[in-house]
């Protein structure tokens, strides 16, 4: 157990890096980073000074291995527009998007999981028909209109809610549907599923034969069976929800790292990409970890190693 | 171009099918499921409506007329019998763009999910029949891209290749195979160890003949149904990709790039991206609902990951 | 449709509840509240460029001069005047009464520090390229007189010192010998009207008026600027009270956004004007058909700006025939004007060669429905349009690269209403001068050597002749500077299109 952990974080590592070299020379070729943070009507001198100024005249391999050096260190360098280090930066936005994902996360477990149940245990019953219909739409819909939407209808229309903005909690709550609503359909599925499969299995036809009825059979068996892929894959969808808030945080204007994330691409700030595909690529091996352990601690069948 | 892909890919299902299961029983299983059904007959429309678009559409949808534009449609105040859905902020007839639309949506959703597939099914198949090391690479391949920006490579290659409908159909693709290889991996590995494929390889079949012969032609239901999903997907990662603004280029007529050009004034000429909208829901819940059919008719358990 | 009146009585609920939540921003606590897309993370406009910058800057910073946008006059602001000693000597007097947002008193050595500082190379400033170009050192000769001392004449220079460079305390950047170009990033002390209480670089930028501020105290005690990233939620706060003043809106969603009882629109002009760029000199192809002088007034002919400026820019948008705005000094608008007709436009690409049309690479990066209508115009008199609508900063790579046939510019002169302030960058200096005109370059430049505004006037003329006659550009239209407003706020428009919060009062 401990031997596979420590692979997967060595691989964690390993990702981590091939996917900041990846975005290194992306970005290089992708965008000129003098040009972006000069702006549209800065003269050829301006943006030459700001190229200097930010060592953008090396070559790019020096510029990675002197990034690489830094790393070494703990030191992941300095933002070209924040003036500040990365990991700084990096630290200050990461609460503000952990608020986010676990308040989604629970918007998702809210909706899928009582929807998922109730249509995994009247299978193909107008219950199950109106929650897969509910599981269908929703993959349908983008976030950005379902984020708009919510504005006009809990901000404008009838103002409960603050329009944007992350001073409080009270802000979090629309953007935290609108991302929780996107991982409703998988959990909602994998629900379902699960109960459809533990229902049908051997020992429940015994437990079934041997006089349980109802609920009682419920709780002991099927539901505890049921979710634990259920777990496995909401650690996996915290994991993307982490880094892939990108559209919510814009639209109601949360500081977070989805948002950092978009401009510092647009923005050709390589410093701050690098560091943030590296803690995505590390959360993201994280949480995959995490799920393998939570399957591996509630189901006694299963073995890693 | 279009035209060619669309008719092969729906006549796939069938043929292909048939050496599964006796075909009679199939097309009863297709009858019998609504879903399947809605699902069916959505993607036929939206294919014919493609192949017919010059039939079908009143205005050339690349035809300006500034003085004519942001016309509302006709049951709106000030909408135009001409212009029975208003025109766009270039005086484009919207209901010949979104007609011309469907051509852009089906090239990209089919083009996209064959090439996924493509890079997907080589992965996973190659990762399930060789494990070992073959195996840890593709992981370690897939982990790095489930790591990496989807945005930034997009970026990089629409800076590199400069933009056109194949670059994005490209993007796409080479963003959306990691559910083929999920799948198709598990898949070679239960296959592999099966008699037949022992037996193959005893009677001295080499590992490409066994992969051809034994392991694809049981993939082929699985692939199936994860391509009509991923249809889905790619479609609305075209959106993603215009609303980001690396996208399909103006002016050709996609929904994905009408819905991010609407978007600005969409609290007030809301049908700017509403229609577009909803073409595009229609779409997307088309290919889900066919593949959740297709899921539950190749495998009558309704269990298929 | 049910979702439009449910959106309708959104807009219209939105409106009843404007009056409880009028309380939420604008006059009951004195603070203008601002939503601005753009991140905001430096407040120092010697190290910064864009837009919103300058707009920030002309808050918290006082310049030596200020120019007044309305009649071109310099006006007095920390200096109270100027005396030119001989062409490149020019001696500036400082008022004794300015202070720093800290309280110390503002003297002849923070005005000599700050230009020599920004002179040096070792400051990288973004300010160094300008400054550069005529000043040799700054000199104290008496406790309130500095003097200039200038590399060559140069008739801009009062108007770089009240737009371009910022006055800062001795030593700012380099106390103790240590060089720290971010010293004034986020905790500025200038000498402007507003002072810094607190920033959230990203997020939020506090400003209060300055007491000790030495010219008229602005009308608003506190500008709250906060980063909105989405136009929709921009528009949505707007709606809701929320915010009070955004800016760059766009023309239907402004005057959508009018209907609204308590949100204004107002239009303003802007100096940016907007031209497609013809490869006359052949970079991209020696012999390519931009090259034909015929070829390129067909591209003028073809094109119907006036349409474009109408309809599409909407506001105080014009069609332009010059290589500069109507309202720039010495921008002479009696130069050739290619009237829209696109039969002449077709009969002159047959007169070149091209009776078929030929394959065009057009490159834009901003005002994508322009960008569109321009290709149709063109598309129209048989030119073979292929639009590549791409990020700044690849228009600009593939510029230097020499890829470019035609490109769709715009240009802002930094809100300076002089040709110079666009002239030289396109047909003088860097890759921007796809002309390959020797000539006109000579003409370009020495009208920045003389400070004769006749003799300058005279040689625009002829510069901007002979473009038109060329046919270096097809010139588009002028922008229009789109405002929407809290409909309590009194906020006075500029003729050069820069908003002035500082001018802003409550009605």
């Amino acid at each position: 157990m401990l031997k596979y952990i420590a692979l997967k974080g060595l691989l964690a590592i390993l990702v981590a890096f091939t996917a900041s070299l990846a975005a290194f020379l992306l970005l290089n070729v992708a965008s000129d980073p003098a040009q972006a943070i000069a702006g549209e009507d800065a003269t050829p001198d301006v943006v030459e000074t700001i190229r200097i100024r930010y060592g953008l005249d090396r070559p790019v391999y020096e510029r990675y291995l002197s990034w690489l050096a830094g790393v070494a260190t703990g030191d992941f360098g300095e933002s070209y527009y924040w003036h500040k280090p990365v990991a700084e930066l990096v630290a200050d936005r990461a609460d503000e998007t952990l608020t986010l994902a676990l308040s989604a996360l629970f918007v998702t477990i809210l909706i899928a999981v009582p929807l998922g149940a109730l249509a995994g245990l009247n299978p193909n019953s107008w219950i199950d028909r109106a929650a897969l219909g509910v599981a269908v739409s929703a993959q349908a819909i983008p976030n950005f209109w379902l984020g708009l939407i919510m504005i006009i209808l809990f901000a404008v229309m009838i103002p409960i809610f603050p329009v944007s903005g992350d001073n409080t909690w009270y802000h979090f709550v629309l953007p935290a549907i609108v991302l929780g609503a996107s991982s409703v359909p998988a959990v909602m599925r994998l629900t379902r599923t699960g109960l459809i499969e533990v229902m049908g299995a051997d020992y429940i036809r015994t437990a079934r034969a041997k006089g349980f009825r109802g609920n009682a059979l419920l709780r002991r068996h099927a539901l505890r069976n049921a979710i634990l892929p259920v777990i496995s894959v909401l650690a996996v969808q915290l994991g993307q929800k982490f880094g892939g808030s990108v559209i919510t945080e814009s639209i109601f204007a949360i500081n977070g790292l989805g948002r950092l994330a978009l401009e510092s691409i647009l923005g050709a700030d390589i410093p701050t990409v690098q560091m943030l595909i590296f803690v995505f690529a590390i959360v993201f091996v994280a949480m995959n970890l995490l799920a393998d352990i939570l399957n591996a601690a509630l189901d006694p069948r299963i073995r890693i190693g | 171009m279009t035209d060619v892909q669309i008719t092969q890919t729906t006549a796939a299902p069938q043929a292909e099918t048939e050496g599964l299961s006796p075909g009679q029983e199939l097309r009863q299983r297709m009858l019998g499921h609504t879903g399947f059904l809605i699902g069916a007959g959505l993607i036929t429309l939206v294919v014919l409506i493609a192949i017919f678009a010059p039939l079908l559409a009143p205005h050339d949808p690349y035809a300006q007329s500034l003085a004519n534009r942001m016309l509302p449609p006709i049951w709106q105040e000030g909408g135009s019998a001409d212009y029975l859905l208003g025109t766009d902020q270039n005086g484009r007839d919207y209901l010949s763009r979104l007609i011309y639309g469907t051509r852009i949506s089906v090239t990209i959703g089919i083009g996209a999910a064959t090439i996924g597939l493509l890079i997907g099914v080589t992965f996973g198949v190659l990762a399930g029949y060789f494990g070992g090391w073959v195996d840890h690479v593709i992981s370690f391949l897939l982990t790095a891209q489930l790591a990496l920006p989807g945005l930034l490579l997009a970026m990089a290659l629409v800076f590199i290749i400069g933009p056109s409908i194949w670059v994005v159909i490209g993007i796409v693709g080479v963003l959306h195979w990691t559910y083929y290889l999920v799948v198709t991996r598990s898949a070679t590995q239960r296959l592999r160890s099966l008699d037949f494929v022992a037996a193959s390889a005893a009677s001295g079949a080499s590992a490409p003949q066994i992969i051809l012969h034994e392991i694809l032609p049981n993939l082929i239901p699985q692939i199936i149904v994860i391509f009509t999903f991923e249809l889905g997907i790619s479609i609305l990662a075209e959106l993603s990709l215009s609303f980001l603004g690396v996208g399909i280029q103006p002016p050709t007529p996609s929904w994905g790039l009408m819905i991010a050009e609407g978007k600005q004034a969409m609290f007030f000429r809301p049908w700017l991206v509403i229609l577009p909208g909803i073409c595009l829901f229609l779409l997307v819940i088309g290919a889900n609902l066919m593949g959740d059919g297709l899921r539950d008719i190749t495998s009558p358990e309704g269990r298929n990951g | 449709m049910q979702f439009q009146k449910i959106l309708r009585r959104a807009v219209l609920s939105a409106a009843v509840l404007g009056a409880s939540s009028a309380a939420f921003a604008g006059s009951e606590d004195d603070t203008l509240r601002v939503a601005m897309a753009e991140e905001i993370l430096n407040l120092d406009y010697n190290y910064t460029t864009k837009r919103e910058y300058i707009i920030l800057a002309q808050l918290t910073d006082a310049k030596l001069f200020e120019f007044d946008p309305d009649t071109q006059d310099v006006l007095p602001s920390v200096a109270t005047s100027y005396e030119w000693v001989d062409d490149t000597t020019l001696d500036v007097v400082l008022r004794s009464d300015v202070q720093f947002h800290d309280a110390s008193p503002l003297t002849a050595r923070d005005v000599a520090y700050s230009y020599n500082w920004l002179r040096s190379a070792e400051s990288e400033s973004n300010a160094t390229g300008v400054v550069e170009r005529w000043l040799e050192n700054a000199e104290v000769i008496a406790p309130d007189r500095v003097r200039f001392h200038m590399t060559a004449v140069y008739p801009l220079v009062l108007r770089d010192m009240s737009s371009r460079i910022m006055l800062r305390k001795e030593g700012t950047y380099d106390a103790g010998g240590e060089i720290n170009r971010d010293a004034m990033a986020s905790d500025l002390i200038s000498t402007g009207p507003y002072r810094v209480e607190s920033f959230e670089p990203g997020t939020e930028l506090v400003l209060k008026r300055f007491d000790g501020y030495f010219g008229d105290a602005p009308a608003i005690e506190t500008i709250v600027v906060r980063n909105i990233p989405d136009i929709g939620t921009q528009q949505a706060e707007m709606m809701s009270g929320g915010i009070d003043w955004v800016f760059k809106v766009p023309e239907d969603v402004a005057t959508a956004a009018d209907a609204h009882p308590d949100v204004d629109f107002l239009s303003g002009p802007d100096l940016r004007i907007g031209f497609l760029v013809l490869d006359a000199g052949g970079w991209s192809d020696p012999e390519g058909p931009m090259t034909k002088v015929k070829v390129r007034q067909a591209v003028n002919h073809a094109l119907n700006t006036e349409e474009i400026a109408q309809y599409l820019m909407g506001g105080s948008s014009q069609a332009i025939h010059t290589a500069c705005h109507p309202a720039q000094f010495g921008c002479d608008q009696s130069v050739t004007r290619y009237g829209y007709d696109p039969e002449r436009a077709k009969a002159l690409l047959a007169e070149a060669g091209y009776p078929d049309g030929f394959p065009l690479d057009l490159w834009a990066y901003r005002d994508k429905p322009v960008s569109e209508a321009i290709a149709a115009n063109l598309t129209a008199v048989g030119i073979d349009v292929n639009l590549r609508y791409v990020k700044l900063e690849s228009l600009n790579q593939a510029r230097a690269a020499r890829d470019i046939p035609v490109y769709f510019g715009t240009w802002g002169s930094g809100g300076t209403a002089d040709t110079a302030a666009i002239a030289r960058i396109h047909f003088a200096d860097g890759d921007r001068n796809l002309s390959r005109d020797a000539a006109l370059t000579e003409m370009i430049l020495a009208a920045e050597q003389t400070a004769d505004p006749d003799k300058r006037k005279a040689l625009y003329t002829k510069a901007l002749g002979r473009i038109a006659d060329q046919a270096y550009w097809a010139p588009l239209m002028s922008y229009t500077a789109n405002y929407l407003v809290a409909s309590d706020l009194d906020f006075p428009l500029s003729p050069d299109g820069l908003p002035r919060l500082q001018n802003a009062r409550w009605k």
